[in-house]
């Protein structure tokens, strides 16, 4: 299993990993630029780490036969769906949020890892024979599949990532080749039921739905990430400020600066042309991975890519969307630039489910 | 795990396009997420550059103390001391209506004030305006203790003015105030700008005010300052030398006390002003805050008119102290001898008038000697119709009546003359009559009054009053200084002024001023009593008191001049005012000089 053949590093995907590769040296630049006046330079040293740890879970990943990994996929999910429960049992918490496991030395994030063992799952169970032809009895078995960790994790409280399973899990249906009519519909009910969700919120949550509709409605509060990170990346203008000039991040102005909102960072230094360049970057790393599904070998293939592409481009949008104030805030890490090993982790291994689907697509 | 996978769609293969179709749609929501971005960084970049901006830099003013006036002998007459001020910075206000409301309920101010001095500068102006003055001690805690949810509302220590007391040389010194709205529309001043408005202080205000600085500092998101981007000293107001005595102006205000009028000392062989007190005074002290609207009204319509410098501003007939102007006159034209004799028997008659003297039954035959120092108005009745009103007014003038003085404080009067500002020709011998005693038309200040005993006492030079002798930084660089003045001179012959001189010391000796005598000091002095209206009383109190003099005589150093209004007669009431300041000025100075030396 672990041999790889001459034909499939032959096939290895150069532009996938380069952009993957130009976006995470961005990243951490930038975490470089933030923490480059404080003694705290370990974070960069962590990152990095973290990147290394990321490049061996892909290759591994990538060394894999996705089949095989969707074959054990019911397995992931149970393991992923024990440390979700786990989180309630021994999670860490923090600013109110159980989130995190301690394991070992470090903190991990059953949510984050969840996700990959959720798109594997779901590719499980749409190229199952129950669910053939895909209508609505596929329909039932994801909801099914879906509803459990969802409710998990929505506990936590961590809707954001809760949230990104969702387009994930229409995308792979639409991939399935599900009727659109029939998706459709879904979509409406669900949009219908909307008003209804209001009253399950948090308060918190309906806060920031509330200022994501007018920023100013407590710019002290609520509304000061938004407030904020829009100084910093307007600030940036056309060329940026450079690495010392980046005062909005440099001076603490910014909140979580590291990690959900590393991009205002980056807009602040680089401007609006080191922003098309990392936008460039993301959306070359998406097309790319629906061209891999596109051209994969067989429909479980072509799942696997839509499923891992479908995962880093909800999270870099819903992330991009709410740091320029286009979405309500959720908490979500940018892939590849946001500091955090367990995300890191699942944007390594997506890419890594990429590759393998993409090397195998001729084998 | 055994998994069966079957086909995935029965149909043609659909997957590419809707693969396609995922694709466009994702590549669309990076275009959308291009477009905010261009709006945030170029459309909007240099707006949110300016707040940026704004969130980093504070602004920490220093306002420069004013400059310190001191007296001739280096005793300060006004200072300075810290006190609270209320700033806003518009900058950093975020939510105008919600700080100006908060603040407005802590501090029980009126909004429309606030916002009204708010809105009369730039939103994005850095510079504090200062909203409200000496905030008290809980105020100020208030204030810091809702700082955070006050963003840009800063309490500035701002030296404020401090007087000895409160109505310590009010005239003289000058109030100051806030820029009032024609200030600001010179476009010199900033809104909140304390500004000189009266005497010294409006005179001297460019070189007292000084300039402000201050900070400008580079905080992080809690407000920490992280470094000083920029830092200006204040640069304090050059101090003020004055000519005046502390110890003179406080003995003559202490003098003054109860009494409506004015008292000018002054040192006749130079035109210094040693003391400037004009009664009642205003309270110099209301001003330094922030004074409302209503005690300011009630100042400016009190019938007393505590805001007038009666030294200069205010115009009196001079009474018999004119009688100087008519015996040097009547002794330099000849007109008059010392030797000539009238005789008094109280009242003289002019056609149908009757024209009385002061003294009931009068003064019997009396010389011109006798004359000034009984001040008898029947010897200048007489007189005066023989000089002739045009010898009398030209005499006027060149005792520097009539015109001003040139002392450089603003709205002085001019006085008037009869005989030199007539419309038509002078016809009344009767108007002359009145004039030779100093009544009817002829109007005087007290500072005019100075000046011309001054000339008498050094022989007629006339100086331009002088109040300040310079202006100095406090690093000791000269920004200016009045060497003095002489605008006038007045040629009488020697014999005129030494009797003159005598007559003045024997009114005081033995004559209507007596009350002003001090054993050992020769004081040479003439009692007045202006009459206010026809035929009105001394006893009732209905007339000014005068008593204009100077000493020591052999080498006069002094001139006291004191009116008292509606005081009654001159020697009883005015006399003995300006015996209280020679008492001060030489058996004081002698006592002090004795323990000093």
């Amino acid at each position: 299993m672990f041999y790889i053949d001459r034909r499939l590093l032959e096939n290895v995907d150069w532009l996938l990993l380069a952009t993957a590769g130009g976006a995470l040296s961005l990243g951490a630049l930038t975490l470089a630029n933030l923490t480059v006046s404080r003694a705290a330079g370990g974070l960069v040293l962590r990152q990095l780490l973290w990147i290394g740890i990321g490049a061996v879970a892909l290759v591994i990943v990538a060394s894999f036969d996705y089949r095989t990994l969707v074959r054990a996929a019911p397995v992931f999910y149970l393991l992923g769906i024990l440390g979700l429960v786990a989180v309630f049992a021994i999670g860490r918490s923090v600013s109110g949020a159980r989130r995190w496991i301690p394991v070992g030395p470090f903190t991990v994030q059953p949510a984050e890892l969840f996700k990959l063992a959720f798109v594997l799952m779901i590719v499980w169970v749409l190229t199952s024979r129950w669910a053939q032809p895909v209508g609505k009895a596929a329909l039932g078995l994801a909801a099914a599949v879906f509803a459990v960790p969802f409710v998990l994790i929505v506990k936590q409280p961590d809707l954001g990532t809760a949230l990104v399973l969702l387009p994930v899990l229409a995308l792979l249906l639409v991939g399935a080749g599900i009727r659109l009519r029939l998706l459709g519909g879904l979509g409406l009910a669900g949009l219908s039921v909307m008003p209804l969700v209001w009253f399950v919120l948090k308060d918190y949550q309906r806060e920031r739905f509330l200022v994501y509709l007018d920023p100013y409605r407590d710019p002290l509060g609520t509304a000061y990430n938004v407030i904020q990170a829009k100084i910093a990346i307007g600030s940036g203008q056309l060329l940026g400020k450079g690495i010392a000039g980046a005062t909005q991040s440099r001076l603490a102005f910014l909140p979580e600066r590291h990690t959900d909102f590393i991009f205002a960072v980056f807009a602040e230094t680089w401007g609006f042309v080191g922003c098309l360049l990392l936008i460039v970057c993301y959306a070359i790393l998406v097309t790319r991975g629906f061209e891999i599904a596109a051209t994969a070998r067989e429909p479980l293939g072509r799942l696997v890519a839509i499923g891992a592409t479908a995962l880093l481009a909800t999270q870099t949008l819903v992330n991009l969307g709410m740091v320029t104030g286009l979405l309500p805030i959720v908490g979500i890490p940018l892939p590849m630039m946001s500091y955090g090993g367990s995300s890191m982790m699942v944007s390594m291994m997506a890419l890594g489910l990429l590759l393998s689907v993409r090397m195998r697509q001729f084998a | 795990m055994a998994v069966r996978r079957g086909p995935v769609a029965g149909r043609r293969d659909p997957g590419k396009q809707r693969i396609l179709g995922m694709t466009i749609g994702m590549l669309a929501a990076f275009v959308l997420l291009v477009g905010q971005l261009w709006y945030l960084q170029v459309l909007e970049g240099a707006r949110l550059q300016e707040l940026s901006d704004k969130n980093r830099i504070r602004v920490r003013p220093a306002a420069a103390p004013r400059g310190v006036l001191f007296d001739r002998n280096g005793l300060p007459l006004v200072d300075n001391r810290p006190a609270f001020t209320l700033s806003l910075i518009p900058r950093e206000i975020d939510n105008r209506e919600k700080v100006l409301g908060r603040l407005s309920v802590l501090l029980k101010m009126p909004y429309l004030e606030l916002d009204d001095a708010l809105g009369r500068v730039s939103s994005d102006s850095l510079m504090p305006v200062r909203v409200r003055r000496g905030l008290t001690l809980v105020e100020v805690a208030r204030v810091e203790e809702w700082k955070l949810e006050l963003p840009g509302v800063i309490v500035e220590v701002e030296p404020q003015r401090l007087y000895p007391t409160s109505r310590f040389a009010a005239h003289l010194l000058g109030y100051v105030r806030e820029a009032n709205d024609e200030q600001l529309k010179q476009g010199r001043y900033r809104r909140g700008d304390m500004v000189g408005q009266s005497g010294l202080e409006r005179l001297l205000d460019q070189y007292l005010r000084g300039s402000d600085g201050g900070e400008r500092i580079e905080v992080d998101a809690m407000g920490r300052p992280i470094r000083v981007i920029q830092h200006t000293e204040p640069n304090p107001g050059a101090q003020v030398v004055t000519t005046v005595d502390r110890r003179i102006q406080e003995a003559a205000e202490r003098a003054m006390e109860g009494h409506a009028g004015a008292v000018v000392v002054m040192d006749p062989r130079d035109g210094d002003v040693l003391a400037m007190v004009s009664t009642p005074a205003f309270a110099l002290d209301q001003f330094t805050g922030t004074i409302g609207r209503a005690a300011w009204v009630q100042l400016v319509r009190d019938p007393s008119h505590p805001m007038l410098n009666r030294t200069v501003q205010s115009q009196y007939a001079p009474g018999s102290v004119f009688k100087i102007v008519v015996a040097a006159a009547g002794l330099q034209e000849t007109t008059l001898t010392p030797v000539d004799r009238v005789y008094c028997n109280g009242q003289f008659h002019l056609g149908n008038w009757t024209f009385n003297d002061w003294k009931e039954g009068g003064h019997g035959t009396v010389d011109l000697h006798r004359a000034i120092v009984q001040s008898c108005n029947v010897y200048f009745y007489q007189a005066g119709l023989k000089i002739g009103i045009d010898t009398i007014a030209r005499y006027a003038k060149a005792f520097g009546l009539g015109a001003p003085t040139g002392i450089d404080l603003p709205g002085e009067k001019v006085g008037l003359i009869p005989g030199l500002h007539r419309g038509k020709r002078w016809s009344y011998s009767g108007d002359t009559v009145n004039l030779s005693i100093g009544q009817g038309a002829l109007l005087v200040t007290p500072m005019q009054v100075a000046r011309m005993m001054s000339a008498v006492a050094n022989g007629g030079v006339l100086f331009k009053p002088r109040l300040v002798q310079r202006v100095e930084r406090a690093d000791g660089q000269l920004l200016y200084s009045d060497p003095g003045l002489v605008n006038g001179h007045l040629a009488l012959s020697p014999m005129v002024w030494a009797f003159l001189k005598q007559s003045l010391l024997d009114v005081v000796n033995e004559g209507t001023g007596a009350e002003a005598r001090i054993p050992g000091i020769d004081i040479a002095g003439k009692t007045g009593t202006a009459q206010m209206i026809a035929n009105s009383r001394a006893e009732r109190g209905q007339d000014h008191a005068w008593f204009a003099s100077f000493a020591p005589v052999q080498d006069p150093q002094y001139v006291v001049v004191v009116l008292v209004e509606r005081g009654g007669k001159g020697g009883h009431i005015a006399a003995p005012i300006a015996r209280q300041i020679y008492n001060a000025i030489f058996l004081e100075k002698v006592a002090s000089a004795g323990v000093s030396g």
